[in-house]
């Protein structure tokens, strides 16, 4: 499951915090992407990986930039990829949102709630500790706790 | 927050087989929505038009290092149109927008605080297929 921190300084001094995933995912992300990204480039962005570089666009077929990815998948795939670090959760719509949080493992940070409907277990940490909550309604109570 | 477009109510350019026809009712506009539904290549056809048109002003992730109140309060009569805004603008900034009665606004983003938008100001983008163009509109969001 996914962990997610509502405060900056509740990231351990070892994880790096990175909060533009589309750089991030154009300078890093791109090298490793593999067969498990097709499936997710699929359904957020209704896209196909064409080659290592590449996506058939949905809009028209033309064969674009894997860059063209939108920010949301963009965020998902570095999570997906490097769940060593703590990306910026702000940008995912609902339909990346709902991939995110059915990950595996990973971290992300937001500072107000971003919650999809259909929600798994995910961890949260903060200055407390962690603990694991696997309700709506619960997680946004979390967030918008003060410390 | 209600309040007509200062700078322009109809915003329409072609990028190859892309068209964009917006309409604006808010001088406060944000573009909300699912991943991958076009708007940051709509930002990106929008900002193609700063070239030739100088009622139009574009921020993105590009402008991550700079102090975006600044940048927006040297502009006047503009159409500002930020994309990546979760991340570029913070409170103060949004404060600023919210208040500005100098230029416009596309937002594209998730995050509506302090902002003061209802509803009136939430849109989404929706597209349409005509033969081999692909046209791009707003939508009321909700």
């Amino acid at each position: 499951m996914i962990t997610i921190f509502r405060n900056k300084r509740d990231i351990p001094g070892d994880k790096e915090y990175v909060e533009l995933n589309d750089v991030f995912f154009n300078q890093n992300t791109v090298l490793r992407l593999d067969e498990k990204a097709d499936a997710i480039i699929e359904d957020i962005d209704d896209s196909r990986l064409v080659g290592k570089y590449k996506i058939q666009s949905k809009f028209n077929g033309v064969i674009l930039d894997v860059d063209c990815l939108s920010t949301g998948c963009k965020t998902v795939l570095n999570v997906l990829y490097y769940p060593d670090r703590v990306f910026c959760l702000k940008e995912c719509g609902d339909n990346a949102l709902e991939v995110l949080y059915g990950l595996e493992k990973g971290a992300v940070y937001s500072d107000y709630a971003i919650i999809p409907f259909e929600m798994n277990e995910v961890m949260v940490s903060d200055s407390k500790g962690t603990g694991i909550i696997s309700d709506y309604e619960e997680l946004k109570e979390w967030w918008g706790g003060e410390e | 927050m209600k309040s007509k477009p200062i700078v322009m109510d109809h915003f329409a350019t072609v990028h190859t087989s892309y068209v964009l026809d917006f309409d604006f009712t808010n001088n406060i506009t944000l573009l909300t929505g699912s991943s991958a539904t076009g708007k940051t290549a709509s930002f990106s056809f929008i900002r193609e038009c700063m070239a030739v048109n100088p009622d139009i002003f574009c921020l993105n992730y590009q402008d991550y290092q700079k102090d975006i109140k600044k940048v927006v309060s040297e502009q006047s009569g503009k159409l500002i149109v930020i994309d990546n805004a979760d991340i570029l603008l913070n409170d103060d900034t949004r404060k600023y927008i919210s208040l500005d009665d100098k230029n416009q606004y596309l937002i594209i983003g998730r995050n509506p605080k302090n902002l003061f938008t209802t509803s009136d100001n939430l849109f989404e983008l929706v597209s349409e297929k005509t033969g081999e163009q692909t046209k791009f509109r707003l939508k009321k969001y909700l």
